[in-house]
């Protein structure tokens, strides 16, 4: 919640009085909180916690994850910049084991790849690999930091311009009416039932 | 913000501990009827605007409920094995602040029906568990439950289900309106021969004393609601209580220990201040409302040389029967979209499955409801088929979101003396008081029933015409929200730890009215009858004190 909305809800408050407040608040909550998701300003796209290898190689592990095919996925989404970011906030606790992991998986997919990155290989022998190595618990982990880095909010770094919620059908807004899904726009009305059953 | 604000040193009439579903009633019950009240909250004060659509912080992070560095907690499904921290979780979660639970629960709010209150009478012992009976009927509650939908604000329509217990009132205000998961539950619900109905939920569907009508942004499970339309104790019974002029609401405001004086009546309680400096609030009477599981901690952690097993705890069951409420959950996706992240989680539930059936070969009764499969990160992470996990399939089935629902089946879990919260012999929590550590394994018959009920819950989506379901799969609980049965009511000292009016056995002015009261854990959606309780409780306790039985 930044202090504009706050601020905002508090003075509208004071100035209107509590009456009117309470009757049009949803409104005003829901049009300020609106209006604060959509200035919210894009988290910056830079590399802080993970070398640019790292970042090459997790960015390619993501976007098999959830491939691009003629819809984006985890790599338009920006996850690789959630996941950065999320080594240095919130997951900050499993970094050591996170680049330990990666370590494991670079040093497996080295022996049978002399020489050559897992970014850099085509996208069928990337999964031909990930195929051997879904099991660990890197691979886990790097799965669920790819899921946020599609779905939560675009201010952690991922979900660049809501694209994850665009994929899948969410539509980011504080004010629904009905109807609101295909089956229930023409329900009749709850129809009671005879008689009470006793148990 | 609070109107009244009390010294230290004075002993005000009662001291309130926890500020929650039951802490807000009690508070205002006994402000209103002239009493001082104090109300401790370990947790912060937030205000509508600060709650916000953010899965990653309410939910992958502990947001507003206890957290697991701070506020850590041990656990363990073998009684005799060493009780480990689980990764980056707590094991039994609450909101940690003013309104405790009441804001980010989902706010399904039925009443328990006859049986909840006499089914040991009814079916007999069950070898090996405590099932007893309460100390009180249906019928002595009905008053309060109906206190609940009116005074708190419930929506909902009466005797719309055939197994309704009898109620006095309608509900104040008509359901929300209904989801497409509501509609194709109830659907396919009635082509089985079941009784759909619509959900009684504690979100106002229409403007109700000065707060407004839901807005159907959806985000109720785990959030606090943003424009008050949900019916937290944060925006009712607090505010009410502190408008009486005689309550001060204290957030920020850790209890850690009940004081006691050489005649063993409670004296007040000593609690840390957001700097972590001690103070003793001194009170008359003490009245614990701190949840299901903190409860039964905070009384072990008053133990002293008068009272060695800890405070109230002369028939040891302190922390004992601990019961969580099973819920099995089955995906399904449709044709056509469901939207199912608008509006409030659940509009369709039934309870044909509610009571026992010995023929079944186990114990157990439930609800079944419709909802929404989660937020896009939580369905994501744990509510989408499992197979494949990656790859063109898994983003294809990333995409059924708008098409698919949940089904949610809640039942019974039998009170076990073996499932507990007890103090951990060496974790602390970040002001050095010991930890809870957390005994949990079910009963055999809570897994039984809860498959039994998930297959009921699938044929209603398989009836309703879904294209695919699956079964989210029933194992062992290690974690709930549901904190129920830690300190048992009974007319019997040396089988419970408080009688038919909250008061503890073993202390005359201390009274213990919260989840933990629970003698068997209902079906489901505990919050409800603990806000009857708590106002039964207050009406008690306020005529104690006033005939100066206290």
């Amino acid at each position: 919640m930044d202090s504009s909305r706050r601020s905002f809800i508090t003075s509208s408050g004071q100035a209107l009085g509590a009456g009117w407040l309470a009757l049009n608040w949803p409104g005003i909550a829901a049009a300020a909180a609106h209006a604060h998701d959509a200035a919210a300003s894009p988290a910056a796209r830079t590399i802080s916690n993970l070398t640019a290898e790292q970042a090459r190689d997790i960015d390619a592990i993501a976007s098999q994850i959830i491939p691009t095919d003629d819809t984006p996925g985890a790599h338009e989404a920006g996850a690789v910049y959630f996941i950065d970011g999320a080594l240095g906030g919130f997951f900050a606790a499993h970094r050591d084991e996170f680049l330990s992991g990666y370590g494991e998986f670079t040093a497996a997919f080295a022996k049978d790849h002399a020489g050559v990155r897992f970014a850099d290989v085509a996208a069928d022998r990337q999964i031909e690999f990930l195929k051997t190595f879904d099991s660990t618990g890197f691979f886990q982990t790097v799965r669920f930091l790819t899921i946020l880095g599609l779905l939560a909010a675009p201010s952690y770094g991922g979900n660049r311009d809501g694209i994850g919620w665009k994929l899948i059908g969410f539509d980011d807004q504080h004010v629904f009416e009905p109807p609101f899904g295909y089956y229930d726009r023409d329900y009749p009305g709850f129809v009671p039932y005879e008689s009470q059953v006793k148990s | 913000v609070s109107a009244r604000q009390y010294k230290n040193s004075h002993a005000v009439d009662f001291v309130i501990v926890g500020s929650g579903a039951s802490g807000g009633v009690l508070a205002r019950e006994l402000a209103q009827s002239g009493f001082d009240a104090v109300v401790l909250e370990q947790g912060p004060r937030l205000a509508p605007a600060d709650f916000e659509h953010d899965e990653l912080k309410y939910w992958v992070e502990s947001g507003i409920s206890n957290h697991p560095v701070s506020n850590p907690q041990s656990f363990r499904s073998d009684p005799a094995s060493r009780a480990q921290q689980l990764p980056d979780r707590v094991p039994l979660r609450y909101a940690r602040m003013v309104g405790g639970s009441s804001v980010h629960f989902t706010a399904n709010y039925w009443r328990f029906h006859e049986i909840d209150f006499n089914e040991r009478s009814v079916l007999g012992e069950i070898p090996g568990t405590g099932f007893a009976d309460w100390p009180l009927s249906y019928a002595e509650l009905e008053p309060y439950y109906t206190k609940v939908e009116w005074e708190v604000g419930v929506s909902g329509l009466a005797y719309a289900s055939p197994f309704d217990p009898p109620r006095t009132r309608p509900y104040p205000m008509p359901p929300l309106p209904v989801k497409s998961s509501g509609v194709l539950f109830e659907r396919g619900a009635r082509k089985l021969g079941l009784h759909p109905f619509p959900a009684p939920m504690a979100i106002v569907s229409q403007p109700y004393r000065g707060r407004p009508a839901c807005i159907n942004c959806g985000f109720c499970m785990g959030y606090g609601c943003e424009v008050m339309a949900k019916s937290s104790t944060l925006f009712n019974m607090i505010p009410e209580a502190e408008a009486t002029g005689r309550c001060e609401v204290r957030a920020e405001s850790y209890v850690f220990r009940i004081n006691t004086d050489r005649r063993g009546r409670a004296t007040g309680v000593a609690y840390y201040d957001s700097e972590k400096r001690e103070h003793v609030q001194k009170a008359r009477a003490v009245l614990l409302a701190a949840n299901g599981a903190e409860t039964a901690r905070l009384l072990l952690n008053s133990a002293s040389p008068q009272f060695p097993r800890g405070l109230a705890n002369s028939s040891g069951l302190v922390g004992k029967y601990l019961m969580f409420n099973y819920g099995a959950r089955i995906g399904g996706v449709f044709e056509h979209e469901l939207n199912e992240y608008k509006s409030v989680q659940c509009t369709r539930i039934l309870h044909d499955f509610y009571n026992a059936d010995p023929k079944r070969g186990f114990y157990g009764g439930g609800g079944i409801d419709a909802r929404i499969g989660a937020a896009p990160v939580i369905w994501a992470l744990q509510n989408v088929a499992k197979q494949p996990a990656w790859g063109a399939g898994f983003k294809s089935a990333l995409r059924e979101f708008p098409r698919s629902m949940l089904v949610a089946c809640h039942s019974t879990s039998l009170p076990l003396e073996s499932n507990s919260v007890s103090l951990d012999p060496e974790l602390k929590d970040a002001w050095g008081v010991p930890a809870m550590r957390v005994t949990y394994r079910d009963h055999p018959d809570d897994l039984a029933f809860a498959r039994f009920h998930q297959a009921r819950g699938e044929e209603i989506l398989q009836a309703a015409g879904a294209q695919k379901t699956w079964r989210i799969p029933v194992t062992e609980s290690t974690n709930a929200f549901h904190l129920l049965g830690t300190c048992r009511m009974g007319d019997d000292a040396g089988k419970s730890v408080v009688d038919r009016y909250h008061r503890t056995h073993d202390v005359p002015n201390l009274f213990i009215c919260d989840g933990s009261s629970f003698v068997t854990s209902g079906r489901g959606q505990p919050t409800m009858t603990i806000q009857a309780l708590a106002f039964r409780a207050a009406e008690h306790i306020a005529g104690f004190a006033r005939r100066n039985e206290i």
